[in-house]
């Protein structure tokens, strides 16, 4: 039997967020919308230097646990989410969370097959540099990413868009 | 708010200036991202530790009301501090709200997620919006805290909210509405003066 122990509290930000004084919503998002887009040109930068790492990284050794360059490619896809994430930019964060999903649901010890990561390099770098309104193609890249992710796993099968 | 996914009025008014505020990451520029969008709602960061360690320590010395946590750094995970936190013992640290960021979880690592005491995990790609929203829910979360076996956290179960009947209750709300009426009347003494 597990004891279970209750202890009700109240948190000093509860208190705090009813104080005088303050902004609305509506000031407060457009504040925020104004310090980030400060931050995107960095955004941008970082996202590229990141695809770039992941298409610059090798297959391992065929004698080689794969792991540990696994871990790497999955952390720079991590990562490519991180800086494309607070940016709009959907379509970089769902090609590289695809990336994820692949890494994440490989077996230990089993043979990955690195054409995974490759594709998903070149098809990110596509993605960044399509120009704004091209929706059509955007759309078809990630359909076929995550046709891919869908193959290989099958519980992940959702809706691309 | 009473539930976790209602979306926020823009016209609700909030106050966190006064909140202190720690943001725990390791990659310098998403830690930049958090504090920037935290200072548009009127946050300024107070402590930003680059690894658990730091945080750990700062939470030992200092009052913290506010604590956001990337879920996966280089050498430690974000879910092992809130766990540490949770257990700590320090009062009140060990009960303040916690969100948890997160670009992709491995799914070897949800139930820790789920299981480590954090009041929210908010999954990126995030806006400034998603993020607000559960500030605000943080703030307004009056779930008790339980310890059950491994677990020590808020309640992970939601009570679901019953409306009562007797005018409206959110002090936001009210504050707006107070502050709109001292408008109007200082509107009509100037118009009077004049």
């Amino acid at each position: 039997m597990t004891a279970v122990m209750w202890k009700p509290r109240t948190s000093r930000l509860s208190t705090i967020i009813d104080q005088p004084g303050g902004l609305s919503v509506g000031v407060a998002m457009a504040q925020a919308r104004a310090n980030l887009d400060n931050l995107k040109t960095e955004s941008q930068a970082i996202v590229a230097e990141r695809i770039g790492r992941l298409a610059a990284l090798q297959a391992p050794p065929a004698d080689q646990d794969p792991v540990l360059r696994l871990n790497e490619a999955y952390e720079i896809g991590s990562a490519i989410i991180d800086a494309a994430g607070p940016f709009d930019r959907d379509d970089l964060c769902k090609a590289a969370a695809g990336l994820c999903d692949l890494i994440d649901a490989a077996l230990p010890g089993a043979a990955f097959d690195w054409r995974i990561v490759t594709v998903h390099a070149q098809a990110l770098q596509l993605i960044l540099g399509l120009p704004e309104d091209a929706e059509e193609t955007r759309t078809e890249i990630l359909a076929n990413l995550h046709q891919m992710v869908a193959r290989k796993i099958p519980a992940a099968d959702q809706p691309a868009d | 708010m009473s539930a976790a996914d209602e979306p926020l009025r823009e016209s609700a008014v909030f106050n966190l200036t006064g909140a202190v505020t720690m943001v725990v990451d390791d990659s310098p520029f998403s830690m930049e991202v958090t504090i920037q969008a935290l200072q548009g709602f009127g946050i300024r960061t107070k402590h930003t530790p680059r690894s658990t360690a730091q945080a750990m320590e700062l939470l030992k010395l200092h009052t913290i009301d506010l604590l956001l946590i990337d879920c996966e750094m280089e050498g430690s995970d974000g879910h092992g501090l809130v766990r540490w936190l949770r257990r700590s013992g320090l009062e009140p640290n060990a009960f303040v709200p916690v969100i948890m960021t997160a670009s992709h979880v491995r799914r070897s690592k949800v139930a820790d997620v789920r299981d480590c005491g954090a009041n929210f995990l908010v999954t990126k790609p995030f806006s400034p919006a998603v993020v607000l929203e559960r500030i605000i829910w943080v703030a307004r979360d009056n779930r008790p805290f339980l310890e059950a076996g491994d677990f020590s956290g808020p309640d992970r179960r939601f009570a679901p909210a019953t409306p009562l009947n007797d005018g409206e209750r959110r002090a936001d709300m009210i504050r707006l509405t107070s502050h709109l009426a001292d408008r109007a009347a200082a509107a009509s003494a100037e118009a009077l003066t004049s």
